[in-house]
């Protein structure tokens, strides 16, 4: 059966195939092998590919994979070899053969020659319908005109198209068809086609109106057919449909100068307008507009709807960012894209539909327009009058354009933030207070602010552009400045950036002053640039040097004078100068506690510490006391502390002292003390002649006294009556004279009771200091006023101490009390020491007071010559005994002026005496003794 | 009491001027005493007084400054200097510049009336 019916096939004429389902051809005729001189077996699978001519194989397979995919029948073109080489074209048709099921089991396929139709088809237009048949497959418009331009013949493609059967359109002239603002270019280039009287092919891109009215874009191939007198006998026309590749260039356009607007830093609302007509022109009846959101995405902000009514877009500014307030709002909040194909069914946005359907939309399509960094910037939306869905095509569009509004805004929201950051960078560079100075990776002045103009002397734009180290660089640090600048860049150390350091700089007119510098690198790619700091502390250091000094000077101050000072701003918590640490001898910074001045207070004087604390918890401000401290190694100072307390804000007092080691002062007052008893002690024990006669004088007088009033007590009684009252008087007066001469007794007894004196090399100066320090409230008292010319350097005396001081101390005395009645004049005060002649020193005492005449200066001396009557003093006379027993003399002259000189002069130490042992062994202790040791 | 010869006294010490008024007094003198020599240089009594007891050693004008000044003047008054000083290069000098007599401290009653009369008795034989 099988054999029957393939001789049956073999012997048809046409070629006949078989393939499996999969495209694996499985049979074919005898024929197929006699025409293409393959076997059988060389033909079979994929063999028979061998046949097809080149350049159809792969557009024939093409169409045979995809027909096998389709699993539907289908006929395809292509030129088969014939066994002597020469190629035909051939259709081959191919059918599914399927079980009841729809599963293909095998594919049945036939080859027909059809060259010698296509051959005819080709060449001759209007052929009938295998030549029609061709014309068809052709994907173009492809029509014959009459040379009036009407139509004659035209391919499946353009009736449908023109939505008219071939009768309808014959005679309806081509141009009808083609849109008017193309029209004139297309009759120009058939003129000037015609005019070459050729038979030519030429091309032109034109509008043709589709049956329903829209415009497409073809690309025409036309060609006039002239004769031999060059008419036109036939137009050929093929056009074929270029409306995507149009739009596809049109859209290009648009997004290229949507792109170039937004490197031209157009506004934002201009490039955004452009991109809703862009998208307006490139399809049609729609219209958009784009929103815009704030930076804290809580609220719509105006974009662009060049085209929409206001009424419809100015309402949803400020809207809030939701899914209730509109399809943008929606799309943006939740950063997708929104379709509303038919408001009118539509049952969100409550608000907003009934606007949007006021205002004739029914179809709204909105797409998020997210930046490249994430954030959502806004929504790009579409608008239709009728119910629409779009296309994908679509889609891909709305996706192409809002990515450029993404780019439009982000760049111009970039712009925006870079301006404003310019503006404040440029308000801060401005106000700053700080000289602020940019430099870039050479060392060059690339910014430099008003400060810095005042500062430095420069022009910012006279400075610009200049190397640093030339400008504001003193010349002494430039070498410095360039190496390590070029450290920094070559290995990144740095000893400046990041830190504030103190520098040196230099005015535009050469001075130099100090600058607080900080340098900080500006993080932008690239090479790297430096934001310099400065400031001018040129006050600040003065005044630092101010407070440094006066800070030194109060420290000085406070060693110089022993007296530190404390504050204590609440009880036990205490801050003490250097001096104070000092005094206290506790280590300097040592945390100060009221444990730590307890431990050094005198055990004596911690009831005194008590009181202080009591007081001060009674509210008490001011105090001044003394106590005593007693440091590590037992010794013990006396301190004065003077505090004053002022109230604080927090209710407290705030105390302020100054504590003053009074130790030296406490020790010179007790030596002073001990050296006036001794000086009284001496003055009574020094010359036993003079003494003898002043204790006469003082015995003598009140003796005197006893026995005038005993006679007269004795004569009173012996009177008749005798005078009882005037004895009884009388006697009183002898008792009174006899204690008075006891007393006198007894202060000799004193006197004569105290013993030591010695005698060694002295030094004048420092004895007539002392005596001057010992009588200088007295002299102050006495309103006298004393100057002490005291040679430096002054060879040293032997003698006894006290008693050369007890000598100037009466001559001191006696100089002020000569000034006591002085009014009319200074009571001037002068005490001199010098070298005399003959290796002698003098010390000279010279007042402004009573005076004397020359006659009486012998008379001074005299031991009962006085001007005062100051008990039992000893006058000049002792002072000169003591004076010559120092070997030296005394004397006296009257001024030239008011008052009178006293000198003495006793000779130098010699100055081969080591020590003074034979003198020194001298004591004077009573006249006695000074006999017996001047013998 | 005319007729009771002036007795002045010229003495520092407050003692004395207490004592020797009340003892002259006793004598039957009318007594003036002056606590120095100024005081009594300024006083009415210079011309009355018959005899001057006079201190050597005071503040200011000493006692022989007085008998200086008083001879000076004219005043022939006979002095009676004493002294608590027992100084014996003064009296000389005193008595030589012509002082009556020169006393030591202390001194008797009779010394003292002595030294008086002899002044007087001087007054009197130098007088008109």
């Amino acid at each position: 059966m099988e054999n029957d019916l393939s001789s049956v096939v073999d012997s048809l004429p046409g070629l006949v195939w078989t393939a499996q389902p999969d495209g694996q051809v499985d049979f074919l005729n005898r024929h197929w092998s006699v025409y293409t001189g393959l076997s059988i077996d060389e033909a079979l699978g994929s063999g028979w590919q061998l046949a097809i001519h080149p350049g159809d194989r792969p557009g024939l397979l093409e169409r045979w994979r995809s027909m096998l995919a389709a699993g539907e029948a289908a006929s395809m073109e292509a030129r088969l070899r014939h066994l002597d080489g020469e190629y035909r074209w051939f259709q081959f048709r191919a059918r599914p053969l399927a079980e009841a099921s729809g599963h293909i089991v095998k594919w049945c396929g036939t080859g027909t020659d059809i060259d010698d139709l296509r051959r005819s088809a080709m060449g001759q237009p209007g052929g009938n319908d295998d030549h029609r048949s061709v014309a068809d497959i052709i994907p173009a418009m492809i029509a014959f005109l009459t040379p009036a331009g009407e139509f004659e013949n035209a391919n499946r493609h353009v009736l449908e198209y023109l939505g008219a059967t071939l009768e309808q359109l014959k005679g309806r002239r081509a141009s009808d068809a083609i849109h008017p603002d193309d029209l004139p270019s297309v009759i120009a280039a058939s003129e000037r086609a015609v005019a070459t009287g050729r038979s030519e092919p030429y091309d032109i891109d034109h509008r043709i109106r589709r049956a329903d009215g829209v415009y497409r874009w073809f690309h025409g191939r036309v060609m006039p057919l002239m004769d031999l007198q060059g008419r036109v006998v036939r137009w050929y026309i093929v056009n074929i449909d270029i409306e995507d590749r149009k739009r596809a260039e049109t859209l290009l356009a648009g997004e290229k100068q949507l792109l170039e607007m937004v490197a031209r830093r157009q506004s934002m609302s201009e490039i955004l307008k452009a991109l809703c007509r862009l998208v307006e022109n490139a399809v049609t009846d729609c219209y958009c507009s784009v929103v815009l959101v704030d930076p804290d995405y809580t609220h719509l902000e105006a974009g662009a709807a060049p085209s929409l009514p206001p009424g419809l877009t100015n309402p949803m500014i400020d809207r809030p960012v939701h899914v209730d307030t509109g399809p943008c709002a929606m799309a943006i909040f939740l950063n997708e894209q929104v379709i509303a194909s038919d408001i009118a069914l539509d049952t969100r946005w409550d608000a907003w539909r009934p606007m949007a359907m006021a205002h004739g939309v029914r179809a709204c399509w909105a797409t998020p327009i997210a930046s490249a960094t994430g954030p959502v910037l806004g929504a790009f939306a579409v608008y239709y009058g009728e119910p629409r869905t779009p296309t994908p095509q679509e889609l891909g569009l709305i996706d192409q354009l809002t990515h450029i509004a993404s780019i439009a805004i982000s760049r111009a929201q970039g712009d925006d933030a870079l301006r404003r950051s310019e503006a404040r960078k440029a308000a801060i560079l401005d106000a700053a207070l700080d000289c602020i100075i940019t430099i870039d990776h050479e060392g060059c002045v690339t910014e430099f602010n008003p400060a810095a103009e005042r500062a430095f002397g420069y022009r910012r734009d006279d400075i610009v552009g200049k190397q640093l180290a030339d400008t504001i660089i003193p010349p002494s640090l430039r070498e410095k400045h360039r190496q390590g600048f070029a450290r920094y860049l070559a290995t990144g150390e740095t000893k400046l950036i990041g830190r504030r350091v103190e520098m040196t700089a230099m005015h535009v007119e050469g001075s130099e002053f100090p600058v607080e510098l900080a340098i900080s690198r500006i993080l932008l790619e690239g090479p790297p640039s430096f934001t310099c700091y400065l400031r001018n502390i040129t006050e600040r250091k003065q005044s630092e040097e101010r407070l440094r000094r006066s800070e030194a000077l109060l420290a000085e101050a406070q060693h110089l004078s022993s007296t530190g000072s404390f504050f204590c701003p609440r009880p036990g918590e205490f801050t003490w100068s250097t001096e104070l640490y000092r005094i206290f001898e506790f280590e300097q910074q040592m945390p100060i506690t009221f444990e730590l001045i307890m431990s050094r207070y005198h055990r004596e004087d911690i009831p005194l510490l008590n009181d202080v604390i009591d007081q001060v918890n009674r509210g008490v401000i001011d105090f001044d006391y003394e106590h005593r401290i007693v440091m590590p190694d037992q010794s013990v100072k006396y301190v004065r502390v003077v505090a004053h307390g002022n109230p604080s804000k927090d209710g407290h007092f705030e105390y302020v002292g100054a504590v003053q080691d009074v130790t030296e002062r406490r020790r010179s007052e007790a030596a002073l003390a001990k050296a006036r008893s001794e000086l009284a002690h001496v003055a009574r024990t020094t010359s036993l002649g003079v003494l003898t006669a002043a204790i006469a004088h003082e015995v003598n007088q009140p003796l005197s006294g006893i026995i005038t009033n005993a006679s007269t007590c004795l004569r009173m009684l012996a009177a008749e009556p005798p005078n009882i009252d005037g004895a009884r008087e009388t006697a009183r007066r002898t008792i009174r004279d006899g204690n008075r001469a006891s007393d006198v007794i007894r202060r000799l007894h004193a006197l004569f009771s105290k013993k030591d004196t010695a005698i060694g090399p002295l030094d004048l100066n420092s004895a007539a200091r002392e005596v001057i320090a010992l009588l200088m409230s007295d002299l102050q008292r006495s309103r006298v006023i004393l100057r002490a010319e005291l040679f430096t350097d002054l060879p040293l005396v032997v003698g006894d101490r006290v008693q050369i001081q007890q000598v100037i101390l009466n001559l001191v005395r006696n100089a002020s009390d000569a000034m006591s009645d002085v009014d009319d004049r200074p009571r001037q005060l002068s005490i001199k020491t010098e070298r005399d002649e003959d290796d002698h020193v003098r010390l000279t005492v010279q007042d402004a007071g009573v005076g004397f005449s020359p006659q009486d200066a012998d008379r001074l001396f005299d031991a009962f010559y006085t001007t005062k009557d100051s008990g039992m003093g000893i006058g000049l006379s002792v002072s000169r005994s003591i004076i010559e027993r120092h070997q030296g003399r005394l004397w006296a002259l009257p001024n030239d002026g008011p008052g009178a000189t006293v000198s003495f002069s006793i000779p130098c130490r010699p100055t081969n005496m080591k020590g003074t042992p034979e003198l020194g062994a001298m004591r004077i202790v009573s006249g006695e003794e000074k006999a017996m040791s001047n013998q | 009491m005319i007729g009771r010869p002036l007795v002045s006294v010229v003495d520092d010490d407050e003692s004395v001027r207490e004592s020797l008024p009340d003892l002259l007094r006793e004598f039957g003198f009318a007594v003036q005493a002056f606590s120095s020599a100024a005081e009594f240089l300024a006083s009415d009594s210079i011309g009355q007084t018959k005899c001057l007891i006079l201190d050597i050693a005071m503040p200011g004008m000493s006692g022989p400054d007085l008998q200086q000044e008083l001879k000076l003047r004219g005043q022939a008054i006979p002095i009676v200097f004493i002294t608590a000083h027992g100084d014996e290069t003064v009296r000389p000098r005193v008595l030589a510049a012509g002082a009556v007599e020169c006393l030591l401290k202390p001194f008797s009653d009779a010394a003292l009336r002595k030294a008086i009369d002899d002044a007087l008795q001087t007054d009197e034989g130098v007088g008109p």
